[in-house]
């Protein structure tokens, strides 16, 4: 076949990316070089300003708090989540139906209304406040609500599934012979897990880190509603700048900023973990 | 007596309800060339996975130079296994798989290491390999590194599990005088899974043959090929004529029997603990290439017409009709007789190409 017929077979992806990838991002890179009167109305004359902005040291802080939740975020669901991906990808058939059921479950219902379920949680007269009292363990209610920890907390709960489902897929491709073989060799259940399971299972793994880290830097509604502002982050900074700040073309050289951090990350952390896990398996 | 390496005593598997393996014994000497082999599902591969500990038995015991291993993981045993899809780690290099071993159980210094990695490359003819990665060989070589990952642990016994299934038949001929020298050079005990009876009769100084998660039979490659125990090994091992007969007269080592009109003399099986009785029904089996087909009358013959005649390279098979049953014959050379379809011939056999087996229940039905 020749190499246009080939494209030309391609054409109908080329087109749906093209329109609900390409042309939305051409629209925020065009707008972040855009002025707006006092009004929030766009005006077409071209401006570096609002990247002078985004470079001004008093968001650097913004930027750190936002790679910070993503980080941990994409940590704590690894630790949490491989060991309930490796459990279930090693059921019989069934059941490992069920526990993937069971992990995905939560995308059933808004994650609004899972986020004030947190709040009911953890307020001060929420459900663990009320029982600490009752039981007498504590004094007054702890508060917990509003930190950067409850941001924390509830990002890495939203974004534990994608975690979850990433490292599942690689754990349930890995071939088992090669544990038996470990074992066959003279490795303990230890060192076959760290020695030939963790980097076979590795794709997975940098996966679902990609998969939670890119969600957990722009997300804003459950710092919003958890983190009560307290901590800004960036996902709230562009939501305010674009909806009360009524300036758009900033909140968009804001998004790209994001995407840059996110990129510069990622590329780092894929480099790191290719370099580790040999080239047979990107192949 | 030497005590036997790797004693199998009573042992006994279930898959849920299943039983996989029933009562199983025999023993296995040091240095041997021990080949298992039965059709697929007959046990043997898992037999051979209860020996290297990735199978839990339910009875019975497995005694490793008189000391019972059963309850070992299969880390702390001295077997390793050379699986049937050779399990390289696909993300080590050939090195490192090698070193695998040695590193995990950390016996020896990386210098020392090295001297031994060296060493079993040499041995499986795979110098200079080290770093490539398992993707970038071809299968006879990544067989080449399973072996060489397997023997530097210098196992008791290494198990094979039907390592040359996935080669082509040019290269699986060259790897069995490959395995048997290996196997010479390093005096290591062999156990070998197979279900190809070439493969077993060629490399083994034993073979057991299994079948139904039982032992059939277990003795030299001669002695199984030319005297089958029973008639589950008759019709697996040889191209065999296997034609029920009916026992005239019982002697001390032979019998008379009729087939159609003609009476013939033959071997009768040893092996087998049921003797024959004159009037009842038998089984007669007779190695095709055993037999040749004359024109002229001959003693102790069969006669019969031919019913066909086929000519396949450097054999010939041909069809005789003797009675209500079609034999067939397989000469190498010239034909004694230049016979056409539809004459009357007289099919005689080596005295060792027969044998006369008790009649089993239901063997018809099982296809033989």
């Amino acid at each position: 076949m020749s190499t246009w017929k080939r494209n030309l077979l391609a054409a109908p992806v080329l087109l749906w990316i093209g329109l609900l990838v390409g042309v939305p991002m051409v629209l925020v890179v065009a707008l972040s070089f855009l002025s707006r009167d006092n009004l929030g109305n766009i005006v077409y004359q071209f401006t570096l300003d609002n990247y002078r902005r985004v470079l001004d040291p008093i968001y650097l802080r913004v930027f750190w708090n936002s790679l910070l939740l993503a980080l941990l975020t994409g940590v704590i669901t690894l630790l949490i989540g491989y060991p309930v991906a490796y459990i279930s990808a090693n059921l019989p058939p069934r059941r490992r139906a069920l526990a993937l059921g069971l992990i995905m479950l939560p995308f059933w219902i808004s994650s609004l209304l899972r986020t004030y379920g947190w709040m009911i949680l953890l307020g001060n007269t929420g459900l663990i406040n009320n029982l600490l009292l009752a039981l007498g363990i504590v004094d007054r209610p702890l508060p917990m609500m509003y930190k950067f920890g409850t941001s924390l907390v509830g990002t890495a709960y939203m974004l534990l599934p994608f975690m979850v489902v990433a490292v599942f897929n690689s754990v349930d491709k890995l071939d088992r012979s090669l544990l038996e073989a470990s074992y066959d060799l003279g490795a303990s259940r230890r060192q076959t897990f760290f020695h030939i399971t963790i980097p076979l299972t590795l794709p997975g793994i940098v996966g679902g880190f990609t998969l939670v880290f890119i969600p957990a830097l722009g997300l804003y509604f459950v710092s919003d509603l958890l983190g009560g502002g307290n901590t800004v982050f960036l996902g709230n900074l562009i939501h305010t700048m674009a909806t009360r700040g009524r300036n758009r073309p900033l909140a968009a050289a804001f998004s790209l900023g994001m995407v840059a951090l996110a990129l510069l990350v990622l590329s780092l952390y894929w480099k790191v973990s290719k370099d580790k896990s040999g080239e047979a398996l990107f192949q | 007596m030497k005590q036997p390496l790797l004693a199998l005593v009573n042992l006994n598997k279930y898959y849920g309800d299943v039983h996989v393996l029933k009562d199983i014994s025999f023993t296995i000497n040091e240095g041997e060339f021990l080949t298992l082999l039965g059709p697929s599902g007959c046990g043997k591969t898992t037999l051979l996975r209860c020996i290297a500990g990735l199978e839990r038995i339910e009875s019975g015991d497995i005694l490793l130079e008189g000391a019972s291993i059963k309850e070992l993981a299969p880390n702390k045993r001295n077997v390793n296994t050379v699986f049937q899809n050779y399990a390289l780690f696909p993300h080590l290099n050939v090195y490192d798989n090698i070193a695998y071993g040695p590193r995990m159980k950390k016996s020896l210094s990386e210098a020392e290491l090295k001297k031994r990695v060296v060493q079993v490359l040499e041995l499986v003819q795979m110098s200079g390999y080290e770093q490539r990665m398992p993707h970038q060989l071809s299968g006879g070589q990544r067989q080449r590194i399973a072996i060489a990952r397997a023997l530097i642990n210098e196992p008791a016994i290494l198990l094979l599990d039907e390592p040359l299934g996935a080669l082509d038949l040019k290269l699986r001929k060259y790897m069995q005088t490959e395995l048997a020298r290996l196997q010479r050079k390093t005096g290591t005990t062999f156990v070998y899974v197979t279900h190809d009876q070439e493969e077993a009769l060629n490399m083994s100084d034993r073979i057991v043959v299994i079948d139904q998660g039982q032992v059939q039979q277990l003795g030299s490659p001669r002695e199984i090929y030319n005297s089958p125990a029973n008639l589950f090994v008759t019709s697996f091992i040889g191209d065999r004529n296997i034609v029920p007969v009916r026992v005239l007269e019982v002697g001390e080592e032979r019998a008379r029997v009729k087939l159609g009109e003609d009476s013939v003399l033959v071997r009768s099986s040893r092996t087998n603990g049921k003797a024959l009785q004159a009037g009842e029904e038998a089984v007669l089996a007779i190695l095709m290439d055993k037999m040749r087909v004359s024109c002229e009358e001959a003693e102790n013959a069969l006669r019969g017409t031919v019913a066909s005649i086929h000519y396949a390279g450097s054999q010939i098979r041909i069809e005789v009709r003797v009675a209500d049953r079609i034999l067939t014959v397989v000469e190498y050379q010239k034909m004694d007789c230049d016979c056409a379809v539809g004459d009357a011939v007289s099919v005689t056999w080596e005295d060792s190409g027969a044998i006369l087996l008790p009649k089993e229940d239901g063997w018809e039905e099982r296809g033989f």
